[in-house]
C-alpha cells in the first residue's frame, strides 16, 4: 500500500525570471519504505520536500498522502496534519537552544498537548533505542553533531508519524557521525517500520536506502533498487550519477567504508 | 563605488532596518527642540510663564538631554547588535576594524543629521500647538510663536555632538565580532542558566522590606524611611530580574505536569533566555517607568491640591499672636494699611481664645466666644451659631472629623472656672484651616465666656490663650504682596531655630497659593515632557531588544511551523513571549508606584487631609491603556516581521 503518491507534480516560480522547479514529477512511496531522492543542485529536491510537507503549494498536479489530499486542508488543519503525520530531520538539526535534549525530543507531543504519561513513556523508549539517555539533561550546545542529529531523529519519531522527511540529514556531520545516523535511520526503518523520505546528494547516504529516485531539472530521471550488498548498490548509484551529468562539485568526496 | 557611497547606500537602501534607530533619535530631537523653543521664548524675561523659573527649565532640559543621550546610546547598541552578521561578512571580506568604525560613524552621522533636521522641522511645526497647551496649563493670555536662531543652534549642537560621541563610544565598546560564529553553521546560543539562590531570595526580601516600610511609614518616620525605601526597592528590583525570575522559572520547570503541558515549555524556555540576557534592561525599564508613574501621580495629586486649596484654606490672611504679643498692633495696622493701599476688600475678625482644662479628658481645650465666631461666619455667609448658657459646640478640624464629632456628646467642666458644659453638636462646615487651631476646640455662649476669669492652670508654662485675627478676603489670590515683612520674619524663624520662638504666626493663603501654583506649573511642564520621553524610551528598549533577536527567532518559528505549530498557536506563543517582556517590568513599576503613593497618601492625610486616590487611579488607568495600545502595536509589527 502506498503511503505517498505524487502525480504530475509541477511547480513554477513566477517572478522576474520564471523558473520551473518541478515538472510533471510522479512517484510513489510504499509504507515502510526508505527512499532517497538524489539529484544535482537545483534539481528541485528541496522544492519537492517542501511540497510534501505542505509548506508550499503545487502549481499543478497532486499529492495524495495516505489516501487523502492535504492540499485541501486549511492552515489550521495543515498544522495538525504536520504535527501528527510528519516527522522532520533537518540538515542543521534545528534544535531549540533554550530547551534541553529531553525537552527538544518531546516538543512535538507538547505542541500536540498529549498527556505527560505518554510523553514520558515514548521518551523512555526512544532514548534507550537511540542511546540518548546519558545526554537527556544536556543542552544542544553541549553535545556533538552526531548526538544532535540523533536527538533530532528522536524528535522526528516521538509522535510516531506516518512519514519522516529528512533533508540532507548528514550534511553537517563527519563521516563517523554520518554512518551512525544513517545506520540508525535504516534500523528505525527496519525495526519500527517507519517510512522515510530522504533528500540527499551524498551517494553514501543514499546507499543505505531501499530505493533511490534520481531527479534532474525537476523531472524524473531514473530509479534503482537496493540489492544484497551496499557496496555494489553504492557503485550503481555512482553510475547513475555520472549519467546524470551534474557537475563534479555536486558530489561529495567519495568515502568508502 | 567609494566608501562614502557604500555607507550612504547602506543607509538609504535598507531604510527599513534603520527606521527604529532613526525614530528613536528623531523623537529625542523633536522633544528637545520643542522644549528649547519654550526656553528661549523672548517674553520669558517679562515673566510670561508666571512663576516658572528659568533655573527649573534648564534643569529639566539637562535631565532631558542626559536621558535622551542614554536612550540613543542604548538604541545604537541594540542596532549594532542586530547588524553583527552584516559586519561579520564585511570583516570576512577583508575590511579592517578601523574601516568598520568609519563605516558605522558615517552611517550614524547620516541618520543623525537626517533625524536632527526632520526633528527640528517637525518640532517647529508642532511648537505652536505645544505653546497652546502650555498656555492652557499656565492660564496665560497669549503665547505667540516666534523665530530665533537659539533653539536651532542649541538642538543641532547638542545632538550632533551626541551622535559623534555616541557612535565613537559604541564602536569602542563593541565586543569582538567572531566571524566564525556568523558565516556558517548552526549558531548556538549559550543557554545555561546562572543565578544564585541567595540573590533570588534576597531580591524578594528587599522588595518586601521596602513595601513593608512603605506600609508603616507615618508622618514622623517619613524622612528616615524615604531614604531607605528607594534603596531597598531598587536593589530588590535588580536582584528580582537577575536572579529571582530565573529561580522561579527553574522551580516551575521541575513540575512536568505544568511545564510540559500545552506548549508552555516553549514559552517558558524562551522567557529564561530573554530574562537572562535582558535583566539589566528590564531593571532600567522598571525604574524609568516607576519614575514616570510617580511624576504623573504627583502632578495629578498637586492638581487636586491646587483645585481644593480654596476649600482647605478658607481664610485669606491669618494672624495668630500670644496674649502679650508686643507686635500685635503694629502688625495688624500694617496689614490693614497694605490691604487698603492695594484696594482689596476684606472682613477682619478678632478672636480672643482661652485655654482651659476639660475635666472630661483633663486635656487643654481651646475655647472660642460665640459672638467672635458668628462675626466670621457672617462674613462667609454661613449659618450662625446660637448657643444657650451651658451649651457648647465642637469646631471641626478636618472634613472627616465632622462626622466623628457629630456622634460625640460630652459633659464636661472647665476646671479653672467651674463652668459646666454639654458639648452635643458640631459646626457642619470647616471654617478654620487645619493647622491653625487645636483639634480640641469648642464654641461657648457669651455668658459662659464672661465667666472665664481664672487663667489656665499651667499658665506660666503654656500660654493661657491667644489672639487670632482672620481676614476673609473674597479675592484671596491677590494678597500675595500683603504682609511680606511679617511673612519673612516667620520664615526666617523657621529656618534658624529648631523650635518656633516668635510670639506670633502669620499665614498668607494667597502667597502660599502662588508658590504652589508656580511649583505645579513647573513640574507640569517638566513632567509632561519627561514622561513622554520616558514612556517612549521604555517601550523602545523592549522593541529594540526584540528587533535585535529577530533573525534567530524567525528561524525558530520557521522550524516550529514546519513541525506543525498552527498560525493561531504561533500567535499565542508570540503574544505570551511579548506579554512578559512588556508587562513584567511595567507591572512591577505599577506595584512600586502604588506603594509609593500609599506613602504619599498617608503623609498627605496627616498633614492636610487630602485624598489623591481618585487622581492616581485615573492616571494609572490612562497609563495602562497607553501600554496596552503600545503592546498591540509592537505585537502587530513583530508578527508581521516573523512571518515576512
Amino acid at each position: 500500500m502506498s503511503i505517498l503518491q505524487i502525480q504530475d507534480a509541477t511547480k513554477v516560480y513566477e517572478g522576474k525570471v520564471t523558473k520551473r522547479a518541478l515538472n510533471q514529477l510522479s512517484f510513489e512511496v510504499e509504507k515502510g519504505e526508505f527512499v532517497a531522492i538524489m539529484g544535482p543542485s537545483g534539481s528541485g529536491k528541496t522544492t519537492l520536500l517542501n511540497m510534501v510537507s505542505m509548506i508550499d503549494t503545487l502549481t499543478s498536479g497532486e499529492i495524495i498522502f495516505n489516501g487523502m489530499k492535504p492540499q485541501k486542508l486549511n492552515s489550521e488543519e495543515l498544522a495538525y496534519f504536520r504535527r501528527r503525520q510528519l516527522g522532520f530531520v533537518f540538515q542543521d538539526f534545528n534544535l531549540l537552544p533554550t530547551l534541553t535534549v529531553e525537552e527538544n525530543i518531546i516538543l512535538p507531543l507538547t505542541i500536540d498537548e498529549q498527556p505527560i504519561a505518554v510523553m514520558e513513556e515514548r521518551l523512555k523508549y526512544l532514548s534507550e533505542l537511540l542511546d540518548l539517555t546519558p545526554i537527556l539533561m544536556k543542552r544542544p550546545n553541549e553535545i556533538s553533531g552526531g548526538q544532535a542529529q540523533r536527538t533530532a531523529i528522536a524528535r522526528a519519531l516521538i509522535h510516531q508519524p506516518m512519514l519522516v522527511l529528512a533533508d540532507e540529514p548528514t550534511g553537517n556531520l563527519d563521516s563517523n557521525a554520518s554512518r551512525e545516523v544513517l545506520e540508525l535511520l535504516a534500523r528505525m526503518n527496519k525495526e519500527n517500520n517507519t517510512t522515510i523520505l530522504m533528500v540527499t546528494h551524498d551517494p553514501i547516504a543514499a546507499s543505505y536506502c531501499d530505493r533511490v529516485i534520481f531527479i534532474k531539472d525537476g523531472e524524473f530521471f531514473n530509479e534503482i533498487y537496493t540489492d544484497d550488498r551496499r557496496q555494489t548498490f553504492f557503485q550503481r548509484i555512482l553510475n547513475v550519477l555520472s549519467l546524470l551529468g551534474g557537475h563534479v562539485g555536486d558530489f561529495s568526496s567519495i568515502r568508502l567504508p | 563605488m567609494t566608501f562614502l557611497q557604500f555607507a550612504y547606500r547602506n543607509v538609504f537602501r535598507n531604510f527599513r532596518n534603520y527606521a527604529a534607530f532613526f525614530m528613536a533619535s528623531f523623537f529625542s530631537v523633536f522633544v528637545f527642540f520643542i522644549y528649547s523653543m519654550l526656553m528661549f521664548h523672548p517674553e520669558i524675561e517679562r515673566g510670561f510663564l508666571g512663576e516658572v523659573s528659568i533655573a527649573g527649565m534648564v534643569f529639566a532640559e539637562v535631565v532631558l538631554v542626559l536621558f535622551s543621550w542614554f536612550f540613543i546610546f542604548y538604541s545604537m547598541r541594540a542596532f549594532l547588535e542586530a547588524r553583527s552578521k552584516e559586519f561579520a561578512i564585511l570583516l570576512h571580506l577583508g575590511m579592517d576594524r578601523n574601516q568598520l568604525g568609519k563605516l558605522v560613524i558615517i552611517e550614524t552621522m547620516t541618520i543623525g543629521i537626517f533625524s536632527c533636521i526632520s526633528g527640528i522641522v517637525f518640532g517647529f511645526a508642532f511648537s505652536k500647538f505645544f505653546f497652546m497647551i502650555v498656555r492652557e496649563i499656565l492660564n496665560l493670555n497669549a503665547l505667540p510663536l516666534y523665530l530665533s536662531w537659539e533653539p536651532f543652534v542649541l538642538t543641532l549642537f547638542v545632538y550632533l555632538s551626541a551622535f559623534i560621541v555616541i557612535s565613537t563610544l559604541s564602536i569602542l565598546f563593541t565586543p569582538d565580532i567572531k566571524i566564525r560564529n556568523f558565516i556558517r553553521g548552526p549558531k548556538f546560543v549559550d543557554a545555561a542558566v546562572s543565578y544564585s539562590k541567595r540573590n533570588a531570595i534576597l531580591g524578594i526580601i528587599l522588595i518586601l522590606c521596602g513595601y513593608g516600610l512603605a506600609l508603616i511609614t507615618t508622618k514622623a518616620s517619613i524622612f528616615s524611611y524615604t531614604l531607605l525605601i528607594p534603596v531597598f526597592v531598587t536593589l530588590g528590583t535588580y536582584y528580582f530580574f537577575s536572579d529571582t525570575t530565573l529561580y522561579i522559572i527553574d522551580r516551575l520547570k521541575g513540575h512536568k505536569q505544568f511545564y510540559w503541558k500545552r506548549a508552555r515549555m516553549l514559552a517558558i524556555a524562551e522567557q529564561v533566555q530573554i530574562l537572562r540576557f535582558n535583566s539589566r534592561m528590564f531593571f532600567i525599564v522598571t525604574l524609568v517607568s516607576t519614575l514616570a508613574f510617580l511624576t504623573v501621580g504627583v502632578l495629578s495629586a498637586m492638581s487636586s491640591y491646587t483645585s481644593q486649596y480654596d476649600k482647605i484654606n478658607p481664610i485669606g490672611l491669618i494672624y495668630k499672636g500670644e496674649m502679650d504679643n508686643p507686635y500685635e498692633i503694629e502688625h495688624i495696622l500694617s496689614v490693614i494699611d497694605e490691604l487698603e493701599f492695594n484696594g482689596i476688600s476684606y472682613h477682619m475678625t478678632r478672636f480672643t481664645v482661652m485655654r482651659q482644662t476639660s475635666s472630661y479628658t483633663s486635656n487643654p481645650v481651646e475655647v472660642f466666644r460665640e459672638t467672635d465666631i458668628n462675626h466670621l461666619l457672617f462674613s462667609y455667609k454661613y449659618p450662625l451659631v446660637n448657643l444657650k448658657s451651658g451649651e457648647a459646640m465642637f469646631i471641626p478640624y478636618s472634613e472627616d472629623s465632622i462626622e466623628k464629632l457629630e456622634r460625640t456628646e460630652v459633659k464636661t467642666v472647665l476646671k479653672e472656672n467651674n463652668v459646666d458644659l454639654t458639648i452635643n453638636s458640631v459646626y457642619p462646615k470647616m471654617f478654620f484651616p487645619t493647622a491653625i487651631i487645636s483639634s480640641n476646640s469648642i464654641i461657648i455662649s457669651d455668658e459662659d465666656f464672661e465667666k472665664l476669669t481664672n487663667e489656665f492652670e499651667m499658665a506660666p508654662y503654656v500660654e493661657p490663650g491667644y489672639h487670632l485675627f482672620t481676614f476673609d478676603i473674597p479675592n484671596w489670590t491677590e494678597t500675595k504682596n500683603v504682609g511680606i515683612d511679617i511673612q519673612q520674619m516667620v520664615a526666617r524663624d523657621y529656618l534658624i531655630n529648631s523650635e518656633y520662638t516668635l510670639p506670633f504666626y502669620f499665614e498668607n493663603a494667597g502667597l502660599n497659593y502662588s508658590y504652589i501654583l508656580a511649583t505645579y506649573s513647573l513640574l507640569t511642564l517638566i513632567g509632561i515632557l519627561v514622561v513622554a520621553v520616558f514612556l517612549l524610551a521604555s517601550g523602545s528598549f523592549v522593541y529594540f531588544k526584540i528587533y535585535a533577536n529577530l533573525d534567530r527567532e524567525k528561524k525558530q518559528f520557521d522550524m516550529l511551523i514546519k513541525v506543525g505549530l498552527s498560525g493561531k498557536e504561533l500567535k499565542r506563543l508570540i503574544t505570551r513571549n511579548l506579554m512578559i517582556q512588556f508587562f513584567l517590568p511595567w507591572g512591577l513599576a505599577f506595584v512600586h508606584s502604588a506603594f509609593a503613593f500609599y506613602v504619599v497618601q498617608t503623609v498627605l492625610n496627616d498633614v492636610m487631609n487630602l485624598s489623591i486616590v481618585k487622581e492616581v487611579v485615573f492616571s494609572f488607568t490612562m497609563f495602562a491603556l497607553i501600554q496596552i495600545v503600545y503592546f498591540f502595536l509592537i505585537r502587530w509589527r513583530y508578527i508581521s516581521h516573523v512571518r515576512g
